[in-house]
């Protein structure tokens, strides 16, 4: 009977030796790198490319999220106006930043775009609500990090 | 009535205790790497083969359930083979999936999806989740890997391949987490194409684990010669039976055939001995309970060989 105890213990350890070597990993990591160097690109030509949807400026959370990005990367931020679709098109093919606007997690365009966290106070919102939040493009996940990290 | 051999009845709980263990600790592995999932190719199909994983587990113990029944009236010759059907149905659903998986993560790859992992908040501080994603895969490579070492020498002895297949898909896991991992990290260096090309390879050892293990229960689905444990070479116990009974009745035609774990013999042209040799006897040094039959036929009573 002593093989139950044997057994059970193992995993417990594994876990705790887990938890402690990612907390030593995350400690001292980078952001993670851009597959298309957008957070490069921004610190090189020091312009946030912001697309705005036509009659939803960006609120005032907003501003001060791209005030202090812009900041950090010592640029500064260049608005496009258009419709949600063209905008979040221009996203996808990488001429547009990030696109404010009033999105919800559930929409049809969440496979080709990556849809940031809600910038209300309200952190739980239903799939289906349409809240204001950034749009960025799938996979530029250094460029999401580093933006998501200022709203918080 | 439990009909199972006195001498393999501990083993047999053993392998009961450790399958519960497994559908436990696997079932915690699962939860993880589903919480920690996010849009990485690799992680799914990680999890999905951790979920699958599960399957044998359950098959030997839904399986232990039924072997050991008394035979019926529809069922004459007893459950000894359920678990080779079960393994069946097992290998065919792992088959599916791992086919399914290579062609998702290969339309991934084609169509260079570029997968997005956001960071997400732990007690207040904002994490990568990819780091939680490269814990959990950490986890899923331990736990498999400690209850396959315990559950390889008791599958050995009980001469099992479903516990002995189950026993060697989770030593090979730490293959399924390391190529997560490096799917992971290729995201984290801004390789897009690492995190699909790691999926596609999972879903190849997912697959090729079906195949393999489709044959296996296809041989004795056929009545074929009891088989070595994870090969497809005939056993060297019933070779070296085969060779005894040969010896005892040159006339005869000896045929060996494999039930579940035990192996059924006929000596085919000569009548019933008056005073057959123990089956204990005949096994020789190898482990008595695995000869569970052995059969006689007279010349006249033959009229097709094909047909066992």
């Amino acid at each position: 009977m002593g093989i139950k105890g044997k057994a059970f213990l193992p995993p417990a350890g594994a876990i705790a030796s887990a938890a402690i070597l990612i907390a030593g990993l995350a400690a001292c990591a980078e952001l993670p790198r851009d597959p298309n160097g957008t957070t490069e690109r921004v610190r090189r030509t020091h312009a946030i490319v912001l697309g705005e949807i036509a009659g939803a400026p960006p609120s005032r959370h907003a501003e001060q999220v791209l005030d202090r990005v812009a900041g950090r990367l010592g640029a500064h931020v260049r608005r496009v106006d258009g419709h949600g679709e063209d905008l979040l098109k221009r996203l996808e093919k990488g001429e547009v930043d990030l696109v404010y606007g009033h999105f919800a997690k559930a929409s049809p365009w969440s496979r080709q775009v990556h849809f940031g966290t809600p910038l209300g106070r309200r952190r739980n919102v239903d799939k289906q609500e349409q809240v204001p939040r950034f749009a960025f493009r799938n996979g530029e996940n250094g460029w999401i990090a580093l933006v998501e990290g200022e709203i918080r | 009535m439990n009909r199972m051999p006195e001498q393999i009845r501990d083993d047999f709980a053993r392998a009961k205790r450790l399958e519960w263990q497994t559908l436990f600790w696997m079932g915690t592995v699962v939860l993880a790497m589903f919480v920690t999932m996010g849009g990485s190719q690799a992680m799914r199909s990680a999890l999905i083969e951790d979920a699958l994983s599960l399957v044998p587990s359950l098959t030997f113990l839904i399986a232990a359930r039924v072997e050991p029944r008394d035979p019926t009236e529809k069922y004459p010759f007893g459950f000894v083979r359920v678990n080779s059907l079960a393994f069946l149905v097992a290998a065919v659903a792992l088959s599916a999936v791992g086919g399914f998986l290579m062609y998702e993560s290969a339309m991934t790859l084609l169509m260079a999806e570029h997968p997005t992992v956001a960071p997400v908040e732990v007690f207040g501080h904002t994490v990568w989740l990819g780091w939680l994603m490269i814990a959990a895969l950490a986890y899923s490579v331990v736990v498999p890997m400690i209850l396959g070492r315990m559950k390889l020498p008791v599958a050995g002895r009980l001469r099992d391949k479903v516990l002995h297949t189950d026993a060697l898909m989770q030593k090979a896991d730490w293959q399924t987490g390391l190529a997560g991992m490096i799917g992971v990290l290729g995201i984290y260096f801004g390789y897009w194409w690492a995190d699909s090309a790691a999926a596609l390879f999972i879903a190849f050892s997912i697959l090729r684990d079906g195949v393999t293990n489709m044959g296996t229960a296809a041989a004795e689905l056929l009545d074929g010669a009891p088989r070595e444990l994870g090969s497809s070479a005939i056993s060297e116990e019933a070779k070296r039976l085969q060779g005894r009974l040969e010896r005892l009745w040159p006339e005869g035609k000896v045929r060996l055939r494999e039930s579940g774990r035990y192996i059924v013999g006929t000596v085919e042209g000569v009548d019933p001995p008056a005073d057959p040799p123990k089956l204990e006897e005949l096994m020789g040094d190898d482990p008595s309970w695995r000869l569970a039959r052995l059969s006689f036929s007279p010349p006249e009573t033959l009229r097709r060989e094909d047909v066992g």
